[in-house]
């Protein structure tokens, strides 16, 4: 046994045993993403870095042996930077979106190019789930979104932007018109209560979330019509049947509406807030003699305990979508106030992102999907999509978001780390390729951190072309040899690279493929 | 075709084997038998041996030797090294280019005569910038006479010296007549004044040892010629000519018979009236004289690695025997145990000379403690350092020395295998050491039963490929086994666990050849030079802006001063001493204040700069630090294996910054990320190449900081950075239109007696101008 200490813990590990098992013995999580039990090719990342304190030098933890006495620390200051540092440099030479830019440029953020291939795949209504995730009323802005995502999309400068609006209220109308509609899974019931004072689409949108998550929503509006500034748009710009047939489903989800009931001060110091745990303002520009002053506008509460404020009652907003967003980030303040917690702005998952594509790049993108110009309504734009255009226009999408998103330890980290992409940005970026001729695998070689482990495993796998590092230093690639293709060099490994590769370098080309191998584990 | 490059492919791997270890062997045999690896060949390979796809196409790839497209006729090598590089070697890399009308990416012309490539250092420091084509070597090349040497290459090359006679033995034998032959000296012309001197004295009939010694070390003054007589002061003489051989000779030695006498006599006559005057330029020497350039080098240096320099014949075995040669290593198989060989070695306080000073005792001591069956013991002569040399020239002129070396370590840690890993660009010192090999194998010096002793040790030879970081140890050890040459993580050290995982003992070259010396002297003899924690000689090469450059072994301890004012005579042409760059692509620049500063391991790391592998290289007030910074980072981010993030891309980082500021686009900020980024690199790098590489960068910001500020205030203070200069024609010029003649873009109008203009639009900054303007009228600003 060798006796060490880590971050101050002494403890006593068995020889040959690594720093970085040592201190996962004691809980604590070392970052790594090159590792890999029973392959060789580790430490490259470097992501794994500690220090010995007793020489003050830093080493990968992944690859060192235990030794009596050592000292180490793991989450110093220095040791962070040290890592952080490492994903700086990987990220400066890693092209390629985390989430695609429309889901940026959503203000939502809605997954749209998820949205997109499961309308292509004709699977409706879970398309419809993934939008109602982030949008409330996805009919409404299905007609009136000014669609800021479709200004990024990538294919813009290939030839047109995705109709992705249009999708998205295809897929809300289908729904609509079900007479089985979807209304999402509750939460237990909580037994609390909300106000929500106006009904525009920033009341709309928090009611739905706040009931998603179990709480008993009064909406409270001066009109006798539900929808705020929505209910002043022009039939030819948003037809009133579908701005009643969504709200129609929200009362069918739990949402109570008080309608043509003015709430002014006296009234929601004395009637509102003793008969609601919480109350939402949600008035739109006019305040209607509702007094609220200092709003957080990250966290949407008011400097009133137990009082929230969201919408164009904040600061007017140019556009419904973004009083959506903001109805939704209520929410969850909302919710984290009922619950006793502490309530946090609502933070992003870390994101790379890479700017314009080059024209060399469009080929490679539209490997992804159909060559189709932009499909246009042939009954016109305020009918929308037929099912077949519907789905003729999804397959246009690029799939410009990453397949391994949520498993990605590179974007993992980073997000940890809070590691900056622009740091060491300098010189040209790579352009992106993408090999996608294998049945189930494609491989992004500008996402690739050459740790090796896909050539290791195919090697084990006894592949008889396989993989090869290319090459050296910094223009070193992993492909495939003979100028052979991935079909060739991953005949039997290529669902085992998959999984051990730490980046969206090699991914399952479906998410089926990937929920299939999951089963299996 | 196809069926061809199949036989010959079958007949390498039937002489190298199948397995997966022979790859490296089996690549640089295809390549030699078609000049690139064709596709068919590679496959062939996978198909006949154990060898994969993924190995095959991971190998080629890496080492820079292999080449998957067909080359020209002839291969042109432009060494880029340091010294090449500070006296302009990336300029005549672009002349010959633009000679041989290559487009961006080409390297071949259009003929498929000549074939454009960069090597990174030919080791040759002292005659920069040094140009190879196949096999001949052309030094101190400059722009404007690119068009002369290819077209010497063509119509002057392979010309050999015909038939030669021998000379009648039984004439009285005068003396000695000593000619180096190393790579430097070659490269100079020595091997033609050395035909020319057997021509004549064979045509003299002089009875006259001709004894070709290794390198001498004075570089700068080659070819170099020492003539030995009987009760005579030996003279030198340096630079010669192969025209003036004759007439140096004729100082010497009397022609044998009357006939030859006169003849002589008749031809010199004559040859007189037609030259009127024989041309001698050469300076001659007499040993003994003090103040004299050749005594100056010599003297303050100890010879114990280049023990002999100048006497001995490096491949003549007996000769080694005759001057101590094998007695150190008899003396330990006879009255010698392995534990007292590494005592002597640990009083010694010998410490590795292949950068880091490890101490040699101590690593030996591991290896000779395990208790494994089989050790290995290999040489390391992958010496890649851009401006040092010392490596090749011991392998090539003390290739006894090294192997005695060997033998006393293996018999001293227990090894019964060995091995030379010698850089490909070396081919001169493979050769010499394989012809070592062999002469020791007949003699029973190496193989079974050494002297009777019943010890056994085999060595062989492992060529590199062209892979600056195989000189770290681990990658070293990769290489040989068939891999890329990607470092591992030590701990474990091959010492423990090295080759094969075997314990391994990997030295270099230099701390070989110093062993047989401390056995034959004791470890006090040697620990009482050199300085408090650095014992005995290092050998340096001596090169960059000095008058007297060449591979010199001093004390440790010496100072910088006294290598570049007393060993190196100072600074040519006039110019301020600047800064020494130690270490290579590990080391750092050293500032002329502190040129007091001793050399020895500890100094030299305090000071931010490192022992290397000893390329000490002389910048003068001319040279841009920046620009220097720049050139070794260049060279470590393209020597980079790409393991690890650090080296990968931080290099590489570092490099994009520097380019933005010698180019004059540089900010405040990039300046600290630089160093940021320079301090990170050194401390997450996995290997030696990695955690050193920032050091050019890290020295030069601390000693010169001042030249980074001008340059992101858009000046480069020496001119050297050709992206921030512009090139202009004075008032002084004199109209001779040699500049307009030669200027390859067309960018100065040929205005005869009229002042020159320069259009700086067309104007490629080649320099050429500059340098053939008689009256130095053209300058840049």
């Amino acid at each position: 046994m060798v006796k060490l200490r880590i971050d101050d813990i002494e403890l006593e590990v068995a020889e040959g045993t690594t720093v970085k098992s040592a201190a996962e013995a004691i809980g604590i999580e070392i970052p790594s993403m090159c590792f890999m039990e029973g392959f060789t090719n580790h430490p490259s990342c470097m992501v794994c870095l500690v220090k010995d304190k007793n020489n003050g030098g830093f080493f990968p933890s992944c690859a060192r042996q235990v030794e009596e006495g050592m000292e180490i620390m793991s989450e110093s200051d220095d040791v962070r930077e040290a890592r952080k540092d490492a994903l700086d440099l990987l990220l400066s030479d890693h092209v390629g979106d985390c989430e695609a830019p429309c889901r940026i440029g959503c203000p939502a953020y809605m997954d749209i190019p998820k949205m997109n291939r499961l309308i292509a795949e004709e699977k409706f209504q879970e398309a419809l789930v993934t939008v109602k995730e982030e949008i409330a009323l996805p009919l409404i802005l299905g007609y009136i979104c000014s669609a800021p995502c479709e200004k990024v999309c990538r294919r813009v400068p290939v030839d047109e932007a995705v109709s992705i609006c249009q999708l998205k209220r295809f897929v809300a109308s289908e729904d609509v018109n079900e007479k089985n509609f979807y209304l999402p899974e509750k939460e237990i019931a909580s037994g609390k209560s909300v106000a929500i004072i106006g009904s525009g689409p920033a009341g709309l949108a928090c009611a739905f979330h706040l009931t998603k998550a179990g709480h008993e929503c009064v909406v409270y509006d001066r009109k006798k019509e539900a929808g705020g500034s929505l209910t002043e748009i022009a039939e030819n710009e948003l037809p009133n049947e579908s701005l009643k047939a969504e709200i129609e489903v929200l009362q069918k989800f739990g949402v109570q509406f008080i309608m043509g009931q003015n709430i002014d001060s006296h009234q929601l110091n004395n009637e509102i807030k003793t008969k609601y745990q919480t109350v939402v303002i949600a008035t739109g520009e006019n305040h209607n003699g509702l007094e609220i002053k200092a709003i957080n506008k990250e966290t949407y509460e008011t400097d009133q305990p137990g009082m929230f404020a969201c919408g164009s009652v904040v600061k007017k907003l140019d556009m419904a979508v973004k009083a959506v967003a903001q109805g939704k980030a209520a929410a969850k303040s909302v919710n984290s106030y009922l619950a006793g917690k502490e309530v946090q702005k609502t933070s992003r998952m870390f994101n790379s992102k890479f700017g314009k594509l080059t024209p060399e790049e469009y080929p490679e993108y539209l490997k992804e999907s159909s060559k189709d110009r932009r499909t246009a309504p042939e009954k016109g734009n305020l009918k929308g999509f037929t099912t077949e255009e519907a789905i003729r226009e999804a397959r246009r999408c690029m799939h410009c978001d990453c397949r391994k998103a949520l498993d990605c330890k590179l974007r993992i980290y980073s997000h940890t780390y809070g590691a900056d992409r622009r740091k060491y940005l300098f010189g040209e970026r790579k352009n992106v390729v993408k090999y996608n001729t294998h049945d189930s695998i494609v491989y992004e070689p500008e996402k690739c951190i050459k740790c090796g482990l896909c050539i290791e495993i195919a090697s084990a796998e006894k592949e008889l072309t396989g993989l090869a590092f290319i090459g050296r230093g910094f223009d070193v690639q992993v492909n495939v040899p003979f100028g052979k293709n991935m079909e060739q060099a991953l005949e039997k490994a290529a669902a085992k690279c998959a999984n051990a590769c730490p980046t969206g370098a090699i991914a399952f080309k479906k998410d089926e493929f990937l929920h299939k191998d999951q089963e299996k584990k | 075709m196809s069926q061809e490059i199949v036989n010959i492919v079958d007949q390498i791997v039937e002489r190298k084997g199948q397995s997966p270890d022979a790859v490296i062997p089996i690549l640089q045999e295809i390549q030699m038998a078609f000049n690139y690896l064709p596709e068919l060949a590679l496959q062939r390979v996978c198909d006949t041996t154990e060898i994969s796809a993924s190995q095959i196409y991971g190998i080629s790839t890496f080492y820079t030797q292999f080449r998957h497209t067909p080359v020209g006729q002839h291969i042109i090598k432009v060494c880029v090294g340091t010294a090449c590089h500070v006296k302009g070697a990336m300029q005549v890399y672009d002349a010959l280019a633009r000679e041989l009308d290559l487009k961006d990416g080409e390297d071949t012309d259009a003929e498929g005569k000549f074939t454009l490539d960069k090597v990174a250092c030919l080791g040759c420091c002292t005659i920069a910038p040094v140009v190879q084509i196949d096999d001949i070597t052309y030094g101190h090349v400059s722009t404007e006479k690119v068009s002369e040497i290819l077209d010497d290459f063509v119509h002057g090359s392979g010309k050999q010296n015909p038939n030669l006679k021998k000379i009648k033995s039984n004439n009285e034998n005068q003396g000695e007549i000593r000619i180096g032959l190393g790579s430097c000296c070659i490269a100079s012309g020595s091997a033609d004044v050395k035909n020319e001197l057997e021509n004549t004295l064979i045509e003299k009939q002089i009875n006259v040892d001709v004894k070709q010694v290794g390198c001498v070390g004075i570089c700068n003054q080659v070819p170099l010629m020492e003539i030995h007589k009987p009760g005579e002061v030996p003279s030198f003489y340096s630079k010669i000519k192969p025209e003036e051989v004759r007439e140096i000779v004729g100082r010497h030695f009397k022609p044998a018979g009357p006939v030859a006498r006169m003849k002589d006599s008749v031809y010199n006559f004559f040859e007189n009236l037609v030259l009127e005057k024989t041309p001698i330029d050469i300076i001659r020497y007499v040993a003994d004289k003090r103040d004299t350039p050749v005594s100056e080098f010599l003297d303050r240096q100890i010879n114990i690695a280049t023990e002999y320099r100048g006497e001995l014949k490096p491949s003549d075995l007996e000769e080694y025997k005759r001057l101590d040669g094998f007695s150190a290593l008899k003396k330990c198989l006879d009255k010698t145990k392995p534990e007292e060989i590494v005592d002597t070695i640990v009083k010694s306080g010998l410490r590795g000379r292949g950068g880091a000073g490890f101490p040699s005792g101590i690593k030996w001591n591991i290896v000779r403690k395990s208790k494994e069956a089989i050790k290995y013991i290999i040489c390391n002569g992958d010496e890649g350092d851009p401006g040092a040399f010392m490596d090749r020239m011991l392998l090539e002129s003390y290739p006894y020395r090294i192997i005695e070396g060997m033998i006393i370590a293996a018999y001293a840690v227990g090894a019964s295998e060995g091995m030379f890993y010698i850089r490909a660009e070396y081919p001169l010192a493979v050769t010499r050491i394989k012809e070592a090999i062999d002469n020791c194998k007949q003699q029973k010096i190496l193989g079974d039963n050494i002297f009777g002793s019943g010890f056994s040790f085999h060595l062989k030879i492992f060529e590199g490929a062209g892979a600056f970081v195989c000189g770290e140890e681990t990658a070293l050890i990769a290489s040989v086994e068939g891999k890329r040459g990607m470092p591992t993580m030590r701990p474990p050290y091959p010492a423990l666990k090295g080759l094969w995982d075997k314990p391994t003992l990997i030295n270099n070259t230099e701390t070989f050849s110093l062993i047989p010396w401390i056995i034959r002297n004791g470890a006090e003899a040697f620990n009482q030079t050199g300085s408090e924690d650095s014992k005995g000689t290092k050998v340096f090469a001596l090169a960059g802006k000095i008058n007297r450059g060449g591979l010199i072994e001093v004390p440790m301890g010496i100072t910088i001063k006294t290598i570049v004012k007393e060993i190196g005579g100072g600074i040519p042409n006039g110019k301020k001493f600047k800064a020494v760059q130690i270490g290579g692509p590990s080391g750092g620049c050293i500032p002329a204040s502190m040129a007091d500063i001793p050399i020895d391991f500890e100094s030299l790391k305090e000071a931010g700069a490192m022992m290397g592998s000893g390329g000490l290289v002389v910048l003068d007030e001319t040279d841009c630090m920046v620009d220097i910074a720049r050139y070794f980072l260049s060279f470590t981010q393209d020597q980079s294996c790409g393991k690890c993030t650090f080296c990968r891309i931080g290099t590489r980082k570092m490099l994009e910054i520097l380019n933005k500021i010698t180019s004059g686009k540089g900010t405040q900020k990039d300046l600290e990320a630089l160093k940021n980024l320079a301090i990170s690199t050194k401390n997450g790098s996995l290997c030696g190449l990695g955690t050193s590489a920032p050091n050019p960068v890290l020295s030069t910001l601390v000693y010169f900081r001042e030249e980074y500020e001008q340059h992101i205030k858009g000046v480069c203070p020496t001119g050297k950075c050709s992206e921030m200069i512009t090139y202009f024609i004075t008032e002084d010029c004199n109209g001779c239109t040699k500049c307009a003649q030669r200027c390859p873009t067309e960018a100065i109008p040929l205005t005869p007696y009229e002042i020159h203009t320069i259009d700086t639009e067309k104007c490629i900054k080649c320099d050429i101008c500059k340098q053939v303007c008689p009256i130095d009228a053209v300058i840049t600003k």
